[in-house]
């Protein structure tokens, strides 16, 4: 799995390492392992398995809007030995409504898939959500699937952070309601290490439950080795669970603002209303910008917890900065940041 | 620069009457040298506005006289060398935004060609090529990105190509990188987008 989508969608990368793996029902083994348009797997027995997928999708984004769709498509075979061989082709679609630093989503899944005799059918349905909360994002995801006479649920959380090269994932998940699909908890970590613009170390392991559509048996792993870039990355949009943000943005590693992050909303009648949501604790968040007269504006508390107002703002460029419980001007995430000429930090918002 | 000199000089000896009333903000000090900035700006019909929000912005974070001076000096060049670059035509905020955009680094020859190559307000795409370099990108990868698609794009496009990189790099795609797959994304899209990256960069099991 490589190749995460076609060549010409940017991305091209290769992981070569080494992984001991002890799939449910076999003897454990070690084995080197070579990714790109597929996996090759070399086990201590030196027998060999080949495995390939070919995924990609098409996102319909209509502007100024925070619906997406999602059109995708996955394509995949491998066989170990001459007695196991799978092929899977499946098609999916997906509604995504995002926020700033939330979305969910609601999806389904169709195709067919075969395990060395008749094709199956493949169908499944899943809704997930996800949420941003500096510096970590979160997802939970819920499906059913229906592989021929097999059928399942998966529950999944996960987890993402990055801390400067350094990135962190980790997810946990439960099957249930099963029939022929296994059933239990699994849950996988990993951490990639960027030691470059085009190279990334990556030490991963965990559990993970059979995946009857792609023929892969549960197991367990411990895998490490080197990503080598290939071409220019691709868009990083973590799509299983979490999907893409319309203004996600991460605070800075040891951001003294963390925690406090502005999200800008123009409205069709001219006038832009401003959110802002503050981490901690605040009895009181003033803004000023250009639009203000830099005057200071108390910013009116909502029920949620958030803080907002609404104003007339021109189109164009715009600087500003808020400040809590009579602070320091600080500059919240979501916005670029730029030196304001006296010495500190200056927001820049633009408005359509 | 002669220019502004003469006005600072001037300043001095200029009266209140004038004026700009937001200005009474400012200290006894440098409320005549902003006011006679401001005029200057006025008599070689430079955009005045960005004038007195620099001086009250750095009245309100309680910045020196000095340093409010400066900034609304420097400011007043930017805005000229933006019209310079851009012709006798540019609006207010286009000058306002190509201002901030040379400030960043952009080339003035960057901001000539889009001019030329836009029949649509230049606005957006200079605040989209100053977001750029202020989000790490290297200021010729930002300036090839945003002049790829001024030509075409719309700016509720070029807006949403700026969140596209922003987001690429929080998730830790080298910048420049991440502006050049954006810019041929959104090159490429009007309804419909291919989505790259579809599955997540995680190290994938054995």
């Amino acid at each position: 799995m490589g190749a995460r989508a076609p060549a010409a969608q940017t991305t091209g990368t290769i992981d070569v390492g080494v992984s001991s793996v002890r799939y449910d029902g076999f003897l454990p083994s070690a084995g080197r392992s070579h990714r790109r348009a597929g996996t090759y797997l070399r086990f201590e027995s030196g027998h060999r398995s080949l495995q390939s997928l070919l995924a990609g999708s098409f996102l319909i984004r209509p502007a100024e809007h925070r619906w997406r769709g999602e059109l995708g498509g996955s394509l995949g075979a491998s066989r170990y030995l001459d007695f196991a061989s799978f092929w899977h082709a499946t098609a999916d679609a997906r509604l995504l409504i995002l926020g700033a630093d939330r979305g969910v989503w609601i999806g389904g899944t169709a195709g067919r898939t075969s395990y060395g005799r008749a094709a199956r059918p493949v169908t499944a349905v899943g809704i997930g959500a996800w949420m941003q909360r500096s510096p970590v994002m979160v997802g939970g995801s819920a499906t059913r699937s229906f592989v021929g006479d097999t059928a399942y649920s998966d529950v999944v959380s996960t987890a993402h952070t990055r801390r400067g090269p350094l990135a962190l994932d980790a997810s946990i998940g439960a099957r249930f309601a099963s029939r022929g699909g296994g059933r239990g908890v699994f849950g996988e970590a990993s951490a990639t290490l960027a030691v470059g613009e085009r190279t990334v170390l990556f030490v991963a392991g965990g559990r993970y439950p059979t995946e009857p559509v792609s023929g892969s048996v549960a197991g367990r792993y411990v895998s490490g080795g080197v990503r080598l870039r290939l071409a220019s990355p691709a868009r990083l949009s973590a799509r299983t669970t979490i999907p893409s943000a319309s203004r996600p943005g991460t605070p800075a590693d040891g951001d003294p603002v963390a925690g406090v992050r502005l999200e800008v909303l123009p409205r069709p009648d001219g006038v832009v209303r401003l959110v802002l949501y503050v981490a901690n604790t605040a009895a009181g968040v003033e803004l000023a910008g250009d639009f203000t007269d830099w005057q200071p504006l108390q910013l009116r508390r909502t029920a949620d917890g958030m803080w907002e107002t609404v104003l007339p703002i021109p189109s164009g460029v715009h600087r500003l900065n808020v400040r809590i419980d009579g602070g320091g001007w600080i500059v919240p995430a979501g916005l670029t940041r730029a030196a304001d000429d006296f010495g500190d930090e200056v927001g820049i918002m633009t408005v359509p | 620069m002669i220019l502004l000199v003469a006005a600072t000089l001037v300043a001095l000896q200029a009266p209140a009457q004038g004026i700009d009333p937001r200005l009474e903000r400012l200290d006894s000090i440098t409320r005549p040298i902003v006011a006679a900035l401001v005029d200057s700006a006025r008599v070689a019909a430079l955009p005045t506005e960005p004038l007195v929000q620099r001086a009250l912005e750095g009245a309100t974070k309680r910045a020196p006289a000095d340093r409010i001076v400066a900034a609304v000096r420097r400011l007043a060049l930017d805005l000229g060398h933006a019209r310079d670059a851009l012709g006798p035509t540019a609006s207010p905020t286009e000058l306002g935004a190509a201002a901030a955009a040379l400030r960043a680094g952009a080339h003035p020859a960057t901001l000539t060609e889009l001019r030329r190559i836009r029949r649509e307000s230049l606005t957006v795409p200079l605040a989209v090529l100053t977001d750029l370099v202020g989000s790490g990108v290297p200021v010729d990868s930002a300036a090839a990105a945003v002049l790829s698609l001024a030509a075409k794009t719309r700016d509720a496009d070029l807006v949403e190509f700026r969140r596209a990189v922003e987001r690429d790099i929080a998730l830790g795609a080298p910048p420049a990188s991440a502006t050049a797959a954006a810019a041929a994304v959104t090159a490429e899209a009007t309804a419909v987008q291919v989505n790259a990256g579809a599955r997540q960069q995680r190290p994938g099991r054995p």
